[in-house]
């Protein structure tokens, strides 16, 4: 089933395979995201970046090579698949895109290619949580209906009690 | 313009400041913009005196700047002079950063000078004799007069030298009526025609750059102006009376007995603490050499930087960003080529020919990704990883996306990309075009970022969030106060309950300035920055 026309059915002799642009892509098994072998390949592409040793860095060209020549996978997976994944995994915060200017860590990379790397601090905590969330939403659920002078006021609110409330 | 919960701050901030009836005045101006003293008079429904009282109070204290300007009058009437008055919000808003200035000047000048600078915060405006006189007075009983004076003078040429502190700027400067032809331009748009009046008003007070930081003439006699001729009305003299139209000579502000008041330059603060939050912001999202290098920057090109909200950095060598590095403790040991990938790191491009290397670093790109973290933040908390992918997508691109591509780089199902991107849109996060082909009957969905709406929803919440923390704190005193007032002169078990009672107090008065203060760092990076 394909995207751009998901709800239009199309029928096809059982001797042929579909080809990807009808199933939906390389992600996608029976109309549906493959999240399982997703995960995994994001997991697998985290795990060789943080194990770099010496260079810190890597191009997804490097980290596809690495899947090739350990056979990571049963399924195979292509050089623009990697490449997919580790877009999606910068737009998760897992790992950050830097350009290669040739110096420091990235001088047996070229000029101008796109280099990933783990983002610094501790790799554990996940994006960093903002002012406004671990001041107010974290604590104070309801701090869009607080007013000074409404039924949840800052100075009668049950949730400023219990923060406050030293033992 | 404040948003609807800074304008609820700053008129809570007043009021903490100077009471309700300042604060009633002071409101009046914040929402309807720059009034006369009769029309703020008929508006707040106070007495002329009470009104008078309130503006010269505000105006003292830097939040309210007086100018007159021209109206035409009737018909077959002379144009009239009228004095108008306009809230600053921004100045009323740094009170509650007080002690981040205080805390700037002691860590660099140590105690002497932050206590002739707490001076200026608790008085908003006082000249160097007034500076010498308190200071005399705070340490009468350590017998240290003797030295006051030279001790005063270095130290308030030390704030100065640093632009810590400025002349007043001029208590009612003459706006000339505008040209026709700008008139008109100015009618056409009529909330930037008010912006433009607010800030021709602050540009003809504003003291002239050569002299707004210079201390020198100030000292002559003692700090007095010599200026026997003048008969210039003072800052006491009651406001809204007809003026000349022969202007004052000086552009700034002095007292009764001629002497030049001081203010602090808030301005230099801002600049200071933004500098803070971009090495901050890169030590933590590059390395700490990438913090060592900025900041280096920052240090070198510091007399040189013309504004707070600069967009690039000053143009520097290599070797004068080399060369700052190694002044302090930690970038000792850095090469001349790691300052040069650092400086890669933060967005340089390497020049093509090595000869005169210069580099300048976007602030303005660090200024964003460290809002966008914020904003990321609530959207994560909010509506989930998914929303967070998405989000974080059309925040990179910056430009509309469609549906399908969407879910394709964010490995979201298309169904579920959908709702998500519905409810950010109903919500205001992003905008939606829909553009139709009627060849296929197909409609595509083009989404992006609403950047204005969602920044200012959050500095709207972030000024919600303080206002709630601020009222929290004085509730919290409050209670405390009546509780100590009944156990005061109890027994020996109730003075332990006592002090229990004041230590609890403390603990909870440390937790919610402390939050307060991480949440006004926020403020800053979205407003101010």
């Amino acid at each position: 089933m394909r995207l751009s026309t998901s709800g239009r059915k199309h029928y096809i002799a059982t001797e042929f395979e579909p080809s990807k642009e009808i199933t939906g892509g390389s992600w996608y098994v029976n109309g549906d995201l493959d999240t399982t072998f997703i995960d995994q390949i994001k997991a697998l592409c985290l795990d060789i970046i943080r194990k770099l040793k010496v260079a810190k860095v890597a191009t997804a060209d490097g980290v596809y090579d690495f899947f090739k020549a350990n056979r990571l996978t049963n399924t195979e997976c292509t050089s623009q698949q990697v490449s997919e994944i580790l877009r999606s995994m910068v737009l998760d915060n897992m790992i950050i895109d830097v350009k290669s200017a040739r110096l420091g860590e990235y001088h047996s990379i070229h000029v101008g290619q796109v280099c990933y790397k783990c983002p610094p601090g501790d790799l554990n905590k996940g994006p960093k949580t903002g002012a406004l969330i671990s001041i107010s939403y974290r604590i104070f659920p309801r701090i869009k209906e607080c007013t000074s002078d409404g039924l949840i006021s800052p100075t009668t609110c049950v949730y400023y009690t219990k923060w406050l409330d030293f033992r | 313009m404040l948003s609807p919960h800074g304008l609820k701050l700053a008129a809570h901030i007043i009021s903490t400041y100077f009471g309700d009836i300042v604060c009633k005045v002071c409101e009046c101006l914040l929402r309807r913009g720059p009034l006369s003293q009769l029309e703020v008079t008929r508006f707040t429904e106070l007495t002329k005196q009470k009104v008078t009282d309130a503006l010269l109070v505000l105006i003292h204290h830097n939040c309210v700047q007086a100018f007159t300007i021209q109206q035409p009058g009737g018909f077959g009437e002379p144009p009239k002079i009228m004095t108008k008055y306009m809230a600053l919000p921004d100045n009323i808003i740094h009170h509650m950063r007080f002690p981040k200035f205080l805390s700037i000047v002691s860590d660099e000048f140590g105690q002497d000078c932050a206590e002739i600078f707490e001076g200026l915060l608790q008085h908003g405006r006082l000249s160097l004799n007034q500076t010498m006189d308190r200071y005399k007075d705070k340490h009468k009983a350590s017998g240290e007069n003797s030295s006051a004076t030279n001790v005063v003078h270095e130290n308030f040429s030390k704030l100065a030298q640093a632009r810590y502190i400025e002349r007043c700027p001029a208590h009612e400067p003459f706006l000339e009526p505008l040209e026709e032809g700008a008139k008109k331009r100015a009618k056409s748009k009529i909330a930037d025609a008010t912006q433009t009046l607010e800030a021709r008003a602050l540009a003809a007070a504003a003291p002239m750059e050569s002299q707004r930081f210079l201390v020198e003439a100030d000292t002559l006699i003692g700090g007095v102006l010599d200026d026997e001729d003048s008969k210039k009305s003072s800052i006491t003299d009651i406001v809204g009376e007809k003026r000349k139209l022969e202007a004052e000579t000086e552009s700034w502000e002095t007292n009764e007995r001629k002497e030049i008041l001081w203010r602090v330059n808030f301005e230099e603060f801002i600049r200071r603490l933004r500098h803070k939050s971009c090495v901050s912001h890169v030590t933590e999202r590059v390395d700490s050499v990438a913090g060592i290098v900025l900041s280096a920057i920052f240090e070198a090109s510091r007399k040189d930087e013309t504004r707070v909200k600069t967009e690039k950095t000053v143009p520097l060598l290599l070797e004068t960003i080399y060369e700052e590095a190694m002044k302090t403790e930690e970038g000792r040991s850095l090469t001349l080529e790691r300052v040069r990938a650092a400086l890669v790191q933060l967005g340089c491009e390497l020049p093509t020919i090595g000869i005169d290397e210069t580099y300048s670093i976007d602030l303005k790109k660090i200024i964003y990704q460290a809002q966008a973290q914020e904003v990321e933040s609530i959207v994560l908390k909010k509506y989930g990883r998914e929303a967070y992918r998405i989000f974080r997508l059309l925040s990179e691109r910056e430009r509309r996306i469609e549906t399908d591509k969407i879910s394709s780089t964010t490995f979201v199902e298309k169904k579920d990309a959908l709702k998500i991107l519905f409810q950010l849109w109903k919500d205001d996060y992003l905008n939606l075009e829909r553009v139709g082909n009627e060849a296929q009957k197909m409609e595509i969905m083009l989404w992006d970022l609403n950047k204005r709406s969602v920044w200012e929803q959050v500095l709207d919440d972030m000024y919600h969030a303080a206002l709630n923390l601020k009222l929290r704190l004085v509730h919290e005193l409050d209670h405390a106060q009546d509780l100590l007032r009944v156990l005061k002169g109890k027994s020996l078990k109730e003075g332990d309950e006592a002090a229990k009672m004041r230590k609890k107090v403390q603990d909870k008065w440390k937790v919610l300035e402390a939050s307060f203060m991480i949440l006004d760092d926020a403020i800053m990076l979205f407003h101010d920055f």
